[in-house]
Protein backbone atom coordinates (compact mmCIF):
# COMPACT_ATOMS: atom_id res chain seq x y z
CA UNK A 1 0.00 0.00 0.00
CA UNK A 2 2.56 2.14 0.70
CA UNK A 3 5.00 1.65 -2.47
CA UNK A 4 1.34 2.11 -4.21
CA UNK A 5 1.07 5.76 -2.63
CA UNK A 6 4.84 6.76 -3.25
CA UNK A 7 4.26 5.82 -7.01
CA UNK A 8 1.21 7.32 -7.14
CA UNK A 9 2.80 10.24 -5.81
CA UNK A 10 5.86 10.13 -8.24
CA UNK A 11 3.58 9.99 -10.94
CA UNK A 12 1.62 13.00 -9.94
CA UNK A 13 5.07 15.04 -9.83
CA UNK A 14 5.93 13.80 -13.58
CA UNK A 15 2.40 14.66 -14.67
CA UNK A 16 2.95 18.09 -12.86
CA UNK A 17 5.99 18.47 -14.42
CA UNK A 18 4.93 17.90 -18.11
CA UNK A 19 1.55 19.98 -18.18
CA UNK A 20 3.21 23.24 -16.37
CA UNK A 21 5.57 22.64 -19.59
CA UNK A 22 2.54 22.10 -22.02
CA UNK A 23 0.98 25.20 -19.87
CA UNK A 24 3.70 27.54 -20.11
CA UNK A 25 5.95 26.14 -23.44
CA UNK A 26 4.27 24.16 -25.69
CA UNK A 27 0.44 25.84 -26.14
CA UNK A 28 0.14 28.41 -28.43
CA UNK A 29 0.22 32.28 -27.15
CA UNK A 30 -3.28 33.39 -27.35
CA UNK A 31 -4.23 36.61 -29.46
CA UNK A 32 -5.84 38.48 -27.57
CA UNK A 33 -4.22 39.09 -24.30
CA UNK A 34 -0.94 37.63 -24.86
CA UNK A 35 0.90 35.40 -22.46
CA UNK A 36 -0.51 36.43 -19.51
CA UNK A 37 -3.32 34.03 -20.93
CA UNK A 38 -1.87 31.30 -19.46
CA UNK A 39 -2.62 31.63 -15.80
CA UNK A 40 -5.56 30.24 -17.31
CA UNK A 41 -3.62 26.58 -16.82
CA UNK A 42 -3.68 26.88 -13.67
CA UNK A 43 -6.45 29.00 -12.45
CA UNK A 44 -9.27 27.24 -13.74
CA UNK A 45 -7.95 23.80 -12.25
CA UNK A 46 -7.46 25.21 -9.45
CA UNK A 47 -10.86 26.56 -9.02
CA UNK A 48 -11.93 22.93 -10.07
CA UNK A 49 -10.14 21.46 -7.53
CA UNK A 50 -11.63 23.76 -4.94
CA UNK A 51 -14.97 22.89 -6.14
CA UNK A 52 -14.57 19.18 -6.16
CA UNK A 53 -13.23 19.27 -2.56
CA UNK A 54 -16.02 21.15 -1.56
CA UNK A 55 -18.30 18.73 -3.01
CA UNK A 56 -17.02 15.69 -1.48
CA UNK A 57 -17.00 17.89 1.92
CA UNK A 58 -20.48 18.42 0.90
CA UNK A 59 -20.96 14.35 1.07
CA UNK A 60 -18.70 13.42 3.36
CA UNK A 61 -20.95 16.18 5.48
CA UNK A 62 -24.50 14.12 4.69
CA UNK A 63 -22.70 10.38 5.74
CA UNK A 64 -21.73 12.29 8.91
CA UNK A 65 -25.35 13.67 9.97
CA UNK A 66 -26.84 10.60 8.67
CA UNK A 67 -23.93 7.69 10.29
CA UNK A 68 -22.03 9.56 12.77
CA UNK A 69 -18.59 7.83 11.07
CA UNK A 70 -15.38 9.45 12.12
CA UNK A 71 -14.21 8.43 8.81
CA UNK A 72 -16.57 10.79 6.99
CA UNK A 73 -16.09 13.47 9.24
CA UNK A 74 -12.75 13.13 8.63
CA UNK A 75 -12.98 13.14 4.79
CA UNK A 76 -14.90 16.12 5.47
CA UNK A 77 -12.47 17.91 7.29
CA UNK A 78 -9.49 16.89 5.05
CA UNK A 79 -12.00 18.19 1.75
CA UNK A 80 -12.77 21.33 3.12
CA UNK A 81 -9.09 22.20 4.32
CA UNK A 82 -8.06 21.52 0.80
CA UNK A 83 -10.62 23.25 -1.12
CA UNK A 84 -9.24 26.36 0.79
CA UNK A 85 -5.90 25.75 -0.31
CA UNK A 86 -7.19 25.67 -3.70
CA UNK A 87 -9.80 28.62 -3.74
CA UNK A 88 -7.28 30.84 -2.45
CA UNK A 89 -5.14 30.30 -5.79
CA UNK A 90 -8.08 31.14 -7.48
CA UNK A 91 -8.81 34.01 -5.58
CA UNK A 92 -4.75 36.05 -5.38
CA UNK A 93 -4.13 34.42 -9.45
CA UNK A 94 -7.64 35.83 -10.41
CA UNK A 95 -6.68 39.27 -9.61
CA UNK A 96 -3.57 39.09 -11.03
CA UNK A 97 -4.66 38.38 -14.24
CA UNK A 98 -7.36 40.87 -14.44
CA UNK A 99 -4.91 43.60 -13.62
CA UNK A 100 -3.33 43.61 -16.74
CA UNK A 101 -6.12 42.16 -18.72
CA UNK A 102 -9.20 44.34 -17.20
CA UNK A 103 -7.17 47.46 -15.90
CA UNK A 104 -8.47 46.81 -12.06
CA UNK A 105 -7.91 44.12 -9.87
CA UNK A 106 -11.28 43.37 -8.81
CA UNK A 107 -14.46 44.17 -9.11
CA UNK A 108 -17.74 43.26 -7.26
CA UNK A 109 -18.93 41.18 -9.79
CA UNK A 110 -21.22 38.38 -9.23
CA UNK A 111 -18.76 35.51 -9.97
CA UNK A 112 -16.32 37.33 -7.88
CA UNK A 113 -18.08 38.17 -5.18
CA UNK A 114 -19.71 34.76 -4.65
CA UNK A 115 -16.06 33.05 -5.46
CA UNK A 116 -15.03 35.35 -2.51
CA UNK A 117 -18.29 34.22 0.17
CA UNK A 118 -17.49 30.54 -0.82
CA UNK A 119 -13.95 30.93 0.71
CA UNK A 120 -15.36 32.81 3.48
CA UNK A 121 -18.05 29.92 4.45
CA UNK A 122 -15.06 27.32 4.30
CA UNK A 123 -12.70 29.54 5.90
CA UNK A 124 -15.57 29.91 8.96
CA UNK A 125 -15.94 25.91 8.75
CA UNK A 126 -12.28 25.51 9.38
CA UNK A 127 -12.01 27.86 12.29
CA UNK A 128 -15.61 26.10 13.48
CA UNK A 129 -13.83 23.00 13.85
CA UNK A 130 -10.65 24.38 15.41
CA UNK A 131 -12.04 26.63 17.97
CA UNK A 132 -15.90 25.53 18.35
CA UNK A 133 -15.84 24.05 22.08
CA UNK A 134 -18.18 20.75 23.40
CA UNK A 135 -19.25 18.02 21.51
CA UNK A 136 -20.97 19.04 18.98
CA UNK A 137 -17.97 20.49 16.96
CA UNK A 138 -18.15 17.19 14.20
CA UNK A 139 -22.19 17.96 13.48
CA UNK A 140 -22.35 21.69 13.68
CA UNK A 141 -19.53 21.61 11.31
CA UNK A 142 -21.24 19.12 8.67
CA UNK A 143 -24.34 21.11 9.31
CA UNK A 144 -22.25 23.91 7.93
CA UNK A 145 -20.94 21.74 5.26
CA UNK A 146 -23.76 20.96 3.77
CA UNK A 147 -25.36 24.40 3.30
CA UNK A 148 -22.34 26.18 2.94
CA UNK A 149 -22.15 23.97 -0.30
CA UNK A 150 -25.45 26.00 -1.89
CA UNK A 151 -22.77 28.41 -3.30
CA UNK A 152 -21.11 26.18 -5.08
CA UNK A 153 -23.15 26.11 -8.23
CA UNK A 154 -24.18 29.58 -7.69
CA UNK A 155 -20.28 30.63 -8.10
CA UNK A 156 -20.69 28.11 -11.17
CA UNK A 157 -23.99 29.44 -12.30
CA UNK A 158 -23.16 33.33 -11.50
CA UNK A 159 -20.97 33.89 -15.10
CA UNK A 160 -24.50 32.66 -16.83
CA UNK A 161 -27.09 33.88 -14.63
CA UNK A 162 -25.94 37.46 -14.28
CA UNK A 163 -23.94 40.12 -16.90
CA UNK A 164 -19.90 39.75 -15.14
CA UNK A 165 -16.86 41.47 -15.77
CA UNK A 166 -15.83 37.64 -15.90
CA UNK A 167 -15.21 36.04 -19.40
CA UNK A 168 -18.60 34.14 -20.01
CA UNK A 169 -18.02 29.92 -19.67
CA UNK A 170 -15.22 28.92 -22.58
CA UNK A 171 -17.25 25.83 -22.35
CA UNK A 172 -20.30 24.29 -22.49
CA UNK A 173 -21.11 28.33 -22.73
CA UNK A 174 -23.26 28.33 -26.68
CA UNK A 175 -22.31 28.91 -29.84
CA UNK A 176 -19.31 30.88 -29.51
CA UNK A 177 -17.48 29.30 -26.81
CA UNK A 178 -14.77 26.90 -26.53
CA UNK A 179 -11.51 26.45 -27.15
CA UNK A 180 -8.86 26.00 -30.15
CA UNK A 181 -7.50 22.28 -29.69
CA UNK A 182 -4.03 23.27 -29.04
CA UNK A 183 -5.17 24.99 -25.92
CA UNK A 184 -7.55 22.76 -24.61
CA UNK A 185 -5.05 20.37 -25.18
CA UNK A 186 -2.61 22.19 -22.37
CA UNK A 187 -5.87 22.93 -20.17
CA UNK A 188 -6.93 18.79 -20.00
CA UNK A 189 -3.49 18.36 -18.95
CA UNK A 190 -3.25 20.96 -16.28
CA UNK A 191 -6.74 19.56 -15.25
CA UNK A 192 -5.83 16.38 -14.52
CA UNK A 193 -2.69 17.22 -13.01
CA UNK A 194 -3.55 19.68 -10.86
CA UNK A 195 -6.87 17.04 -9.72
CA UNK A 196 -4.32 14.23 -8.76
CA UNK A 197 -2.50 16.64 -6.80
CA UNK A 198 -5.87 17.37 -4.73
CA UNK A 199 -6.27 13.88 -4.36
CA UNK A 200 -3.00 13.58 -2.84
CA UNK A 201 -3.32 16.38 -0.32
CA UNK A 202 -6.89 15.44 0.76
CA UNK A 203 -5.75 11.84 1.39
CA UNK A 204 -2.33 12.97 2.85
CA UNK A 205 -4.79 15.18 5.30
CA UNK A 206 -7.59 12.74 5.67
CA UNK A 207 -4.75 10.21 7.18
CA UNK A 208 -3.42 13.34 8.93
CA UNK A 209 -6.75 13.64 10.82
CA UNK A 210 -7.36 9.87 11.75
CA UNK A 211 -3.81 10.21 12.99
CA UNK A 212 -4.44 12.67 15.56
CA UNK A 213 -7.59 10.87 16.31
CA UNK A 214 -6.20 8.42 17.71
CA UNK A 215 -3.86 10.90 19.54
CA UNK A 216 -6.84 12.33 21.10
CA UNK A 217 -8.54 9.40 21.87
CA UNK A 218 -4.95 7.84 23.69
CA UNK A 219 -5.18 10.95 25.90
CA UNK A 220 -8.54 10.68 26.61
CA UNK A 221 -8.00 7.22 27.67
CA UNK A 222 -4.93 7.36 29.70
CA UNK A 223 -6.63 10.33 31.72
CA UNK A 224 -9.69 8.11 32.25
CA UNK A 225 -7.24 5.50 33.86
CA UNK A 226 -5.31 8.10 35.49
CA UNK A 227 -8.96 9.11 36.82
CA UNK A 228 -9.62 6.08 37.92
CA UNK A 229 -6.59 5.11 40.11
CA UNK B 1 1.72 45.26 -14.09
CA UNK B 2 2.69 43.87 -17.16
CA UNK B 3 1.89 40.13 -18.88
CA UNK B 4 4.68 38.55 -18.77
CA UNK B 5 5.59 40.03 -14.43
CA UNK B 6 1.51 38.79 -14.19
CA UNK B 7 2.27 35.61 -15.51
CA UNK B 8 5.17 34.77 -13.14
CA UNK B 9 3.71 36.25 -10.07
CA UNK B 10 0.56 34.11 -10.37
CA UNK B 11 2.62 31.21 -11.40
CA UNK B 12 4.97 32.08 -7.86
CA UNK B 13 2.17 32.56 -5.86
CA UNK B 14 0.36 29.14 -6.79
CA UNK B 15 3.39 26.73 -5.74
CA UNK B 16 4.12 28.88 -3.16
CA UNK B 17 0.82 28.58 -1.50
CA UNK B 18 0.61 24.45 -2.53
CA UNK B 19 4.44 23.96 -1.33
CA UNK B 20 3.64 26.37 2.03
CA UNK B 21 0.32 23.58 2.50
CA UNK B 22 2.31 20.68 2.24
CA UNK B 23 5.43 22.08 4.21
CA UNK B 24 2.30 22.86 6.71
CA UNK B 25 1.02 19.33 6.29
CA UNK B 26 4.35 17.09 6.81
CA UNK B 27 4.88 19.91 10.02
CA UNK B 28 1.98 18.13 11.48
CA UNK B 29 2.58 14.63 10.74
CA UNK B 30 5.94 15.09 12.25
CA UNK B 31 4.35 16.51 15.59
CA UNK B 32 1.05 13.95 15.79
CA UNK B 33 4.14 11.10 15.06
CA UNK B 34 6.40 12.42 18.07
CA UNK B 35 2.89 12.43 20.28
CA UNK B 36 1.99 9.10 19.41
CA UNK B 37 5.93 7.90 20.47
CA UNK B 38 5.29 9.51 23.28
CA UNK B 39 2.12 7.89 24.09
CA UNK B 40 3.47 4.50 23.23
CA UNK B 41 6.10 5.25 26.19
CA UNK B 42 4.30 6.51 28.85
CA UNK B 43 1.53 3.15 28.66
Amino acid sequence: MKSLSIAFIIFTLALLGFSTYQGLVAAPTEATMGDVQRIFYYHVPSAWVAGVCFFVNFLASIAYVLKRGSNADALAAASAEVGVVFATIVLITGPIWARPVWGIWWTWDARLTTTLVLWLIYVSYLILRRFAAGGQTQMLAAVLGIFGFVDVPIVYFSIRWFRTQHPSPVMGGGQDSGLAPPILHAFLWNLLAFTLVGIVLVAMRYRLQKMENQVEEAHAQLALEGGAR
Amino acid sequence: MTGPVALKAAYVVTWVIELGYLWYLLGRYRRVRREMKDLKRSS
